[in-house]
């Protein structure tokens, strides 16, 4: 681009200094708050006061901050299912179904099985349940993935819209198995109490927290140091040199995407042993499979960013919430808003990262650089 | 033309005379950390070849393509007839006559000749007059001994007949000055015999033809004066006569090279790898027919062949990558037929594919990944060990790398391809037999000696070799037998001397000995 006789570039870089991968995230958020504080002020809001409850709402009061927790518990396991299957180049973009699966399955386990089990092995049982359903649910695009190379992100985003659909058939449309029959109101069936974890204390945080969380540093682990790990990067980078080296890479697809469907159906399965007790619709309107793929994108499909990257978005969800029941009340939506600024802000930084702006006066016979902005 | 207006801009053949056709005067250009053309000066005059030697990398791609007009210099100035002139695009480079035949064509494959030839003309009239431009198409072609039918699709032709297209494209524009880029890479012998008739008659019609190619061979037969560059700079131009194959090369890599051909001591050897009757088709068309041969411990085997022959096809069927259709392949002594590529590497099979970043390599990976490629691993892997053998493989090498765990990506393709061989070769339990395609395409000439003198010891060592390669001049360096692979049949077997030459370059076309 030439404004003058001023010559600006962006230059590849050779190596990216080590800063830039935490200043870039910082300077997102920063320019998203900036972004999404235009759009207070255009609806008669103080932004900075509006951040300040913002932030004491959603990160550092107490009960906002284990409101954060219990709601990022979940969401750490649909970011670290789309981190899983994206560090493969393969996207499944299918938490949010199989997040609903996973809650169908829990569900299902803790009011069929439950009762015939020690309340010791019923939790574990709920949400293994949870995941295999998960699973279950991206099979299908996996073979066909796998087998005919059909593209995996139409699949399973359409699949989305089939779950959907089931949960609203499963407690709205039917007298079934998982709507409670006690009510004519139409609600889910509460699972057997012994299915069911207790909260910390009075919070709304849960143990499954600590569930997640290990799975992320076993995640963590394991994709580095297995020999599942290393064949997936290698599929990652150039199938064909997986094929040279006598990889299946049919069983790399599907298994992969097994796995990402699991972690989406444990998250739904999460939210059944955790606060909701039962088949829930109103998960559905939290959005937390594509939310998913936004924490596990800012994480940069890294399993322990994924923690951190989860709880930023949780915070903003549940400040942005509280904001709305505030005396003054501000729209969710502009929690919305910061989201998705947040997120362009650090694909837009990502681009930065990788090149620097070069800054060259245009002279007559030749370019004097004036400046570089790293 | 005013001749006293051009005297005053400089720029002059040595007598004074008449200006150069197209210069570079003191050409400087940065990419990225690399400084691609360094205070260059070239010049090719009317009716002149002039080459432009040098390793990849050297920067003769770079000064070609500010010559054309496709990347603008940093710093200095190009003169077309003395006089200094600004390109800002190829198009901008056509007007004043200078063309540039690029080493990957550009052309448009379900076109014809004819609607290639006129893509991105100015002057075309709204409904195109194809009887018109096929007829001047034919009339180019035909004056400067390119043989080609206007109406045939593109996407049918050879690479030589595609380059034929992008050349007549050329001229048909009114090029005065053509850059070739590496226009030999893809031809077989007798393609190249052509060409280079072809340039003559370009040359002698008054127009000048800048010749690039890291070919030592080649460009001594073709050109008038040759300028070779190392490291962004000229590092010395000669005149027709006085050019000799060792001295240039010297010139281009800064130091001495061994171009003497190598052979193995004997060829009494054990059969490690045996390929007998192999058959391979793939939509009723036949890929690979009735291919037998055998090698054995100690020998290389060289395969010829101009690209797409089937070559990459018996490479894969060899390391049980593809299942041929009838046939049997033996890996010291071991049947392999059918088991897959693990299986067939676990007897002792090696193979270096053609495709080096994309296949043989994970460009991503670190170098110490990459040796983990083709080892047995277990649950977990074990990086300790491949550590240490990559720091092992750097030192023996020479390996050119920031350290082993650094993306393979950022190596050098000569370094790249260092780290392949040493895992083909010394990696893990140390295989009898390798299958190696092109192992020095696109190399410099420091690398290929290496390339070639790490095979060599493979051979020296016991190895049985198979060396599939399109570069003739390698197989007939390497090679103690070389077999002609023509449309997936062996049409010649020959000795791997150099009086066999005329017939294996013969045989690689599709002629009859």
């Amino acid at each position: 681009m030439i404004v003058g006789k001023t010559r600006i570039q962006l230059e590849a870089r050779l190596t990216s200094p080590r800063w830039l991968i935490v200043a870039v995230p910082m300077l997102s958020v920063l320019l998203a708050s900036v972004v999404g504080g235009v759009f207070l002020l255009l609806t008669g809001h103080p932004p900075l006061r509006t951040y300040g409850d913002l932030l004491n709402n959603g990160y550092t009061s107490f009960y906002g901050l284990t409101d954060t927790l219990g709601l990022a518990t979940p969401l750490i396991c649909t970011g670290m299912a789309a981190a899983f299957a994206f560090r493969m180049n393969l996207y499944n973009i299918g938490q949010e179904g199989q997040l609903y699966l996973g809650m169908v399955g829990g569900a299902w386990a803790g009011i069929a099985l439950a009762p015939h089990l020690t309340p010791f092995i019923a939790v574990p049982v709920v949400l293994v349940t949870g995941a295999l359903f998960g699973a279950a649910w991206v099979l299908v695009p996996a073979l066909l993935r796998a087998r005919l190379g059909t593209s995996e992100i139409v699949s399973t985003l359409l699949l989305n819209y089939v779950a959907l659909n089931l949960i609203n058939y499963f407690i709205f449309g039917s007298r079934g198995f998982f709507r409670d029959p006690s009510t004519p109101f139409p609600q889910g069936r509460m699972i057997y109490e012994s299915a069911r974890f207790d909260p910390f204390g009075t919070t709304n945080t849960y143990p499954t927290l600590l569930v997640s969380m290990f799975l992320a540093v076993f995640l963590f682990w394991f994709v580095r140091s297995s020999n599942y790990g290393y064949e997936t990067s290698v599929f990652a980078d150039s199938p064909s040199t997986a094929r040279y080296a006598g990889m299946n890479s049919t069983w790399l697809t599907t298994s992969v995407l097994l796995v990402s469907g699991s972690l989406a159906g444990l998250g739904g399965a999460m939210y059944v042993v955790g606060p909701a007790g039962k088949v829930d619709p109103g998960i559905l309107q939290i959005g937390l499979g594509y939310a998913g793929i936004v924490v596990a994108a800012l994480a940069r499909y890294n399993f322990v960013a994924v923690i951190l990257t989860a709880i930023l978005f949780a915070g903003l969800r549940v400040g942005g919430s509280a904001l709305q029941a505030s005396s003054d009340p501000v729209p969710i939506a502009i929690a919305v808003v910061l989201q998705g600024a947040v997120l362009l802000f650090a694909l837009g930084g990502e681009l930065f990262r990788r090149n620097r702006v070069v800054i060259t006066r245009v002279t007559e016979s030749h370019q004097v650089i004036v400046g570089e902005v790293s | 033309m005013n001749a006293s207006s051009e005297a005053t801009q400089g720029s002059h053949h040595e007598n004074g005379a008449t200006p150069f056709a197209l210069s570079a005067r003191n050409v400087t250009k940065k990419f990225p950390g690399v400084v691609a053309n360094k205070q260059v000066n070239f010049d090719v005059a009317r009716g002149e070849v002039h080459t432009l030697l040098g390793e990849n990398g050297a920067g003769k791609s770079t000064l070609a393509s500010i010559l054309s007009g496709l990347y603008r210099p940093d710093e200095g100035t190009v003169l077309r007839n003395g006089i200094e002139i600004r390109l800002t695009s190829p198009r901008s480079g056509l007007s004043h006559g200078i063309a540039m035949v690029h080493q990957h064509f550009r052309l448009v494959d379900r076109f014809t000749v004819a609607e290639n030839v006129v893509l991105g003309s100015k002057g075309l009239t709204f409904v195109l007059q194809p009887k018109d431009i096929e007829a001047k198409v034919a009339e180019v072609a035909e004056k400067f001994g390119l043989p080609l039918d206007p109406r045939a699709v593109v996407g049918e032709l050879s690479a030589g007949q595609r380059q034929r297209v992008e050349i007549i494209k050329a001229l048909y524009h009114g090029a005065e000055v053509l850059l070739l880029d590496e226009p030999t890479a893809l031809l077989a012998p007798p393609e190249v015999v052509k060409l280079f008739e072809t340039v003559r008659a370009m040359t002698s019609a008054g127009k000048s033809v800048v010749f690039v190619s890291h070919k030592l061979g080649e460009v001594v037969d073709i050109s008038d004066r040759i300028t070779v560059m190392r490291d962004g700079k000229v590092t010395g131009s000669v005149k027709r006569g006085d050019a000799n194959a060792s001295r240039l090369a010297e010139l281009m890599v800064g130091r001495e090279i061994t171009l003497a051909p190598r052979r193995g001591k004997s060829d009494s050897g054990e059969v490690l790898l045996s390929v007998s009757q192999v058959h391979l088709s793939h939509d009723q068309i036949n890929i690979l027919s009735d291919v037998n041969l055998k090698v054995r411990g100690g020998e290389i085997l060289g395969i010829a062949g101009v690209s797409g022959n089937g070559q990459r096809d018996l490479a894969e069927v060899i390391s049980g990558l593809r299942q041929p259709n009838k046939g049997a392949v033996t890996v010291c002594g071991l049947p392999t037929f059918g088991l897959g590529a693990r299986a067939t590497r676990k007897a002792g099979l090696a193979y270096v594919p053609e495709d080096r970043l994309g296949t043989g390599l994970a460009p991503s990976l670190s170098m110490v990944d990459n040796l983990l490629l083709t080892r047995e691993r277990g649950f977990l892997v074990d990086r300790k060990s491949a550590l240490t053998e990559a720091e092992g493989f750097i030192e023996k090498l020479e390996i050119k790398t920031p350290g082993p765990l650094t993306s393979i990506r950022k190596l050098s393709g000569g370094n790249a391809q260092k780290v392949l061989l040493a895992r083909e070769l010394f990696s893990g339990d140390m295989s009898r037999v390798l299958v190696v395609c092109s192992p020095t395409r696109g190399l410099d000439v420091g690398a290929v000696e290496a390339v070639h003198t790490l095979l060599d010891e493979a051979r020296k060592n016991g190895k049985a070799i198979l060396l599939i390669s399109e570069d003739l001049d390698e197989v007939m360096t390497l090679a103690d037998r070389v077999l002609v692979l023509y449309r997936g049949k062996i049409v010649l077997e020959a000795r791997g001397a150099s009086e066999d030459f005329e017939a294996v370059g013969r045989a690689m076309a599709g002629l009859s000995a």
